[in-house]
């Protein structure tokens, strides 16, 4: 498949039904609405299910279902949809099912609006779902990112028998890109899915089930200590960062998604005036690729974290950060998306920048 | 191009950016636009630049029409067919979804208009000729109007070479052949344009207002 120009939404459909997804279940949303429209048609043309669900809470729920039987599923929405599935997300990890989600982020809190926006950094990261839990969350900032991240998810999801989160905001959803659907996937050993609730053929006398009730308050420990674990590995294994200009940077922006798109234009126009400034572009948010942070020269003064939200993944730079640089905040909500100058702005004028 | 003309296409073919162009270069008295699938990038919120160049922007009425994806347009949207010496430019909505819009005009068969299909051959569902005669029949089925020109907008963004605009051309005058619609107008960006270009129907050089320096 040579070059073609794609919407973002469509392309991660596209992309969806490459890395081989035999079941999608959702409801619509704007601004995601090309996902379902798209799988409509193609996954019922190539024997492959599409459901368009009552609600959010039962396509999540479907999600749960389908995945327990082994099968690579996934579903997408926007913010409030994504909140209405929490619970059965929180359910699908405690069960160590793999499916993908799709979240394109909009306005908010409440139903907001449906200008882009990068305000569900929490919802991805810290979950609205209950207990210990993580997602693998990747957050690409360009349609072909998008689509080589969503190829790979659903063998990571099956690797780490995890969910994945690919986040991206409502304008990587709407424009267009050229794009190759061809570039090659990491290989993984994938195990077989022996937990998949397929019947008892290969296994006779033991019924696989798709549980996350513990009512022994040992045996919920151990599974904690056991997700933990995965945690920490998916940690090792998965974190994705890359620097940006970062040879000897005055200052370091770190950045995300559309937003670091925007930085990239601003590093330009700051390097024609003399100022050298790098960035760290998270690609996964969890794991959050602390390890970055070291790279930054001692003598840096400062770190400006750049936002479409009121400051979210500014915790993780903190955290990551320890204490060692200033730490400055740029944040644009509610569907503004700021242009270049005002991140060159915001460096010059670090000073009153600076959170912490 | 007749007084009022109307661009349909399948959705992400450019017909925004097209409308905008096409609308300034003919200098016409209004830009309709009719988009009511799409809930980014659509030609009323260019609503500034439509006002340097005197142009009027008709759309939708509602407060917060720039940030709402409500199936709703003003019923302003009638005014050129009741003024005949006003020039205009409908910007239909993707597909034959965005064409069932042209319906609402079936009463004003009378007045002679223009339906220009928007043709990029790098979007996956116009990529071959049959793909496009198929949406060729189903706009004119669902909208009522025949489609009388096209228009060849084969691009691939900022990485389009002359020879991609070329190979557009080829696919697309397949279609003419078969369907006897001239292709009135060849898009090129403004980067690749010259004066010694050849291609078919008129050289429409474009400027984008849409995409963003950073995009």
């Amino acid at each position: 498949m040579a070059k073609v120009l794609m919407k973002g939404n469509e392309a991660i459909a596209l992309a969806a039904i490459k890395g081989g997804a035999d079941a999608f279940y959702g409801y619509p949303i704007t601004p995601q609405n090309e996902i379902p429209e798209y799988l409509s048609k193609h996954m019922l043309a190539n024997g492959k299910v599409f459901l368009q669900a009552e609600s959010e809470v039962s396509a999540i729920n479907m999600v749960y279902g389908a995945a327990g039987a082994g099968k690579r599923v996934m579903t997408s929405s926007s913010s409030p949809g994504i909140a209405l599935k929490q619970e059965g997300i929180s359910y699908i990890t405690a069960a160590e099912l793999p499916c993908l989600i799709v979240s394109v982020m909009r306005g908010g809190p409440g139903l907001g609006s449906i200008q882009p926006s990068q305000g569900d950094y929490y919802q991805a990261t810290r979950g609205g779902g209950n207990g210990d839990y993580h997602l693998i969350v990747f957050a690409p900032e360009s349609i072909q990112e998008t689509i080589d991240v969503i190829k790979e998810s659903f063998d990571i999801a099956d690797y780490y028998r995890n969910p994945v989160m690919v986040l991206v905001d409502g304008l990587i959803g709407q424009m267009m890109e050229s794009v190759d659907f061809d570039r090659p996937v990491r290989e993984r050993f994938l195990p077989n899915k022996d937990w998949a609730t397929t019947g008892t053929k290969d296994h006779p006398g033991r019924r696989n089930v798709a549980n996350s009730l513990y009512l022994d308050p040992q045996a919920l420990e151990n599974h904690n200590i056991h997700l933990n674990e995965k945690y920490k590995l998916i940690k090792k294994n998965e974190t994705k960062f890359e620097l940006v200009n970062f040879d000897n940077p005055e200052y370091v922006i770190v950045a995300y998604g559309t937003m670091a798109r925007i930085c990239r234009s601003a590093i330009e126009m700051l390097k024609k005036e003399g100022i050298e400034v790098g960035m760290i572009r998270p690609i996964t948010l969890f794991p959050y690729p602390e390890k970055a942070f070291d790279q930054i020269p001692a003598n840096a003064k400062g770190i400006l974290t750049c936002e479409l939200s009121m400051g979210q993944m500014l915790d993780d730079v903190l955290i990551a950060n320890n204490g060692r640089h200033k730490v400055g905040f740029f944040g644009r909500a509610g569907g503004m998306l700021p242009d270049p100058e005002e991140i060159v702005a915001a460096i010059k004028n670090f000073n009153e920048r600076v959170v912490k | 191009m007749k007084n009022i003309t109307f661009l349909t296409g399948y959705y992400g073919s450019g017909k925004s950016e097209l409308a905008i162009n096409l609308a300034i270069k003919e200098q016409v008295d209004y830009v309709v636009d009719l988009d009511v699938v799409n809930p980014y990038f659509r030609t009323r919120e260019q609503e500034k630049i439509f006002n340097e160049y005197g142009i009027e922007v008709i759309s939708s009425d509602l407060d917060y029409k720039m940030h709402i994806d409500m199936p709703y347009i003003s019923a302003r949207v009638f005014i050129p067919f009741h003024n005949n010496e006003k020039r205009a430019i409908y910007d239909l909505g993707g597909n034959d979804v965005g064409a069932k819009l042209l319906r609402q005009f079936e009463d004003y068969n009378d007045v002679d208009i223009d339906l220009y299909l928007v043709i990029n051959v790098y979007r996956e569902e116009s990529n071959t000729k049959e793909k496009i005669i198929q949406l060729i029949n189903k706009i004119e089925g669902i909208g009522g109007f025949k489609v009388t020109g096209l228009i060849n907008n084969s691009n691939l963004l900022r990485e389009t070479t002359l020879e991609d605009i070329l190979y557009g051309e080829k696919t697309i005058s397949e279609v003419s052949k078969e369907t006897k619609l001239p292709i009135v107008y060849t898009a090129v960006w403004e980067n690749l344009f010259a004066d010694n270009l050849v291609f078919q129907g008129e050289i429409l050089k474009l400027k984008l207002y849409f995409r963003k320096n950073w995009l």
